[in-house]
């Protein structure tokens, strides 16, 4: 039979349609920008598909940095201040569409580029960072693997994977009484999951702890109850989740639908999620959680001032509380900025050699790279859910509370 | 042995949840031989209304779900009348390029409105389980299971006991046929994709009740159904139930038996071998894949 051709035509329109819906491709200035009085940052960001919420907070806290620099009248570059425009362009969480939109920015003749959202997009664009001679500095990709590839244009303002869910059993080691014996990591199998979980069985292992073997889920599952049955016999007295918040929220829920009670849970990405406590609701109580970033950190600078003054700016733009993920935005895109001005240039080898030097304390962490290009000796925070807030609890030097034991809620 | 135990009946009652999600799927794929790759965003769509109406007014969320039905009914009948009608004599590869289009433009309405933040209906009862003996049996999916095997029978009442229900079934197995007995088969087909996106807004407000979405989730409600809805096979209202039962089977025994990150290779594996030796699925016609469209 043949198709008559307004159906065809209804279709493709449609179609059409729908993928101009999906992300904005616009354009940017590069050089002419500069020329302009205008300095531009290119920014691949997840707004659409899964990684879009935290996308969505990663393009927030590079929003809040452009409107703070230029309340200070812009970068200054030599003798001349430049307005600060980041361009963005939506990746729709896939690795592959944000290594070709840093390929796309350099065809713009845009070199300095703000990281996407996770490991995975981040280690995609490492790669053409490096091919392009462009520059970026990395707000969320924490995946040792990407920091070990040799790259010297990408710079990480975050602490590693290995540290995340460390830090945790560090936490509970430290403070938890009485003390539990017996530690199990359930992961997701993507490559920041994975060695986040190493960095936790290590950690246990060398504190003491009895520790079960790993079990593992695919990324982004909803379903983890077949690591769960296979823990359940055993009784682990402490439950850590190296995961995303998806996965995260499933092994709360799931938990409780199985009747496994741990001492406490402790989960890597997730409960610093705002998303995490309104999905779980009281269950997410007693959750412990590692961050980047809280706003007990010390530290300030010229622009965000202290962590505090940091809450509340986001807390006025955005109407919600300040996430670690608006935070290390905000410090990868102040990382930039400082290093322009003591490069004194918006070339990429001047602004590259200015970052490998870079000392500068934030409201963030201090900002120092290794020669590898991460921030090593950046301390991670750890926080517990109390009553559907976050609290600060480990170090204990900047600790906003005692940590509850056991964490379980009841 | 409690843990296998354990793990088969999660297996099954998550099973039943899936054959909620993929059971409007494989309707209007039997009926309309459109593969309708919009029908994941229906699902996410029916879980934000059921969300919207528990958090807005407090309503239950199986008392939620009739008012989400209705609602899906008439936008299901709307689309099919007003913008599927218009290929639903095409080729199979217009219908995808449509249904694809529709999916994205729902997906991009709901991050829009919704934004992309995670969400999920929280109720007091939901996570709370029914203990027998060593077993666990989540309350909220115990809930699910029973509304998928009550849906499915009925469903399966209103086909071969109702005048619409005949007038559906007659369209599939022979449109042509059908027209000549004065069956209007363009109401047939929005009924169909009516009663189809309904029951995808049903699947989805329990899906919001045992676990979380966002619009980003769409995707993989569409495959899943696609899957179940092969491997049940067409033309048999239990065909979904019987796919997405075995699907939960497999993935709990295979998560259960062998590395949790195997689960989803597990799935399509078992796919590949219901093909190879029932090629029209497990309760599935065989006339169904094979007639002609007149």
């Amino acid at each position: 039979m043949k198709t008559p051709r307004y159906l065809a035509t209804a279709s493709v329109v449609t179609l059409a349609l729908s993928l101009s819906a999906c992300g904005s491709k616009g354009d940017a200035g590069g050089d002419a920008g500069a020329a302009a009085g205008v300095l531009n940052l290119g920014a691949s960001v997840s707004l659409t598909g899964k990684l879009a919420r935290e996308g969505t907070l990663t393009q927030e806290g590079y929003q809040l940095c452009q409107d703070k620099v230029n309340a200070k009248g812009g970068v200054k570059v030599g003798d001349k201040t430049l307005k600060l425009d980041i361009k963005y362009q939506d990746d729709t969480s896939k690795p592959d569409t944000a290594a070709q939109l840093v390929d796309q920015f350099n065809d713009q003749g845009i070199k300095l580029i703000l990281g996407s959202y996770g490991s995975a997009n981040t280690e995609a664009q490492a790669a053409v960072i490096e091919r392009n001679n462009q520059v970026m500095v990395d707000s969320s990709g924490a995946d040792n693997n990407i920091f070990a590839k040799g790259y010297k244009r990408t710079f990480g303002v975050l602490s590693p994977a290995t540290e995340y869910a460390a830090s945790i059993v560090k936490a509970i080691a430290e403070l938890a009484t009485p003390k539990p014996t017996s530690v199990v990591v359930l992961s997701a199998d993507d490559g920041f999951s994975k060695r986040a979980a190493d960095g936790a069985v290590k950690a246990a292992k060398d504190l003491g702890f009895t520790v079960l073997e790993t079990q593992y889920f695919p990324n982004g599952a909803t379903d983890v109850s077949s690591a769960l049955n296979k823990i359940k016999g055993s009784n682990p007295q402490v439950i850590i989740g190296s995961v995303h918040l998806a996965e995260g929220v499933a092994i709360v829920k799931q938990s409780k639908e199985l009747g496994i009670k741990p001492q406490g849970f402790g989960e890597t990405v997730a409960p610093p999620t705002p998303d995490f406590v309104t999905t779980l609701g009281a269950d997410a109580n007693g959750v412990l959680g590692s961050s980047q970033w809280t706003k007990s950190a010390s530290g300030k600078d010229d622009y965000f001032g202290t962590a505090m003054q940091y809450e509340a700016d986001i807390q006025a733009k955005f109407k919600h509380e300040a996430g670690y993920h608006n935070a290390e935005a905000s410090a990868a895109c102040l990382a930039f900025v400082l290093a322009i001005q003591k490069a004194g240039s918006t070339e990429a080898d001047k602004v590259r050699d200015a970052l490998a030097a870079l000392d500068a304390p934030s409201f963030f962490a201090q900002l120092k790279f290794d020669a590898t290009g991460q921030n090593s000796t950046k301390p991670m925070s750890v926080i517990q859910i109390q009553n559907g807030k976050m609290v600060t609890v480990w170090p204990k030097d900047s600790a906003e509370g005692k940590l509850i034991w056991p964490g379980l809620a009841s | 042995m409690s843990g296998f135990f354990q793990a088969t009946i999660y297996g099954l009652l998550q099973g039943g949840l899936l054959a909620l999600v993929a059971v409007g799927f494989s309707l209007v794929w039997g009926v309309m031989n459109v593969v309708n790759l919009s029908h994941g965003a229906f699902v996410v769509l029916g879980a934000y209304l059921g969300w919207q109406l528990h958090s807005s007014l407090g309503l239950d969320p199986f008392l939620g779900m009739i008012l989400v039905a209705a609602v899906l009914f008439c936008l299901g009948y709307a689309v099919q009348r007003l913008l599927i009608n218009l290929v639903v004599n095409g080729p199979i590869f217009i219908t995808l390029l449509l249904t694809f289009g529709l999916e994205l433009l729902l997906v991009q309405g709901m991050n829009i409105v919704f934004t992309a933040n995670y969400q999920s209906i929280t109720t007091s009862y939901a996570g709370n389980a029914v203990i027998v003996g060593d077993i666990q049996l989540p309350l909220g999916r115990l809930l699910a299971f029973a509304l998928a095997v009550v849906i499915t029978v009925a469903l399966v009442r209103v086909m071969s006991r109702t005048r619409v229900g005949m007038s559906i079934m007659a369209t599939g197995m022979d449109r042509g046929a059908a027209r000549l007995m004065g069956i209007r088969a363009r109401h047939v087909y929005a009924v169909t994709f009516g009663l189809a996106t309904a029951l995808a807004g049903m699947a989805g407000t329990m899906v919001g009740v045992v676990d979380t979405f966002n619009p980003a989730a769409a995707g993989r409600f569409t495959l899943l159904s696609f899957v179940i809805a092969v491997l049940g096979g067409l033309g048999n209202m239990y065909g979904a139930l019987v796919g997405g039962m075995l699907m939960g089977l497999v993935q709990a025994w295979g998560g259960y038996f062998l590395p949790g990150t195997w689960v989803n290779a597990l799935a399509f594996l078992l796919l590949v071998v219901v093909l190879i030796f029932r090629p029209s699925g497990l309760v599935g016609k065989a006339f169904y894949s094979a007639r002609l469209e007149v």
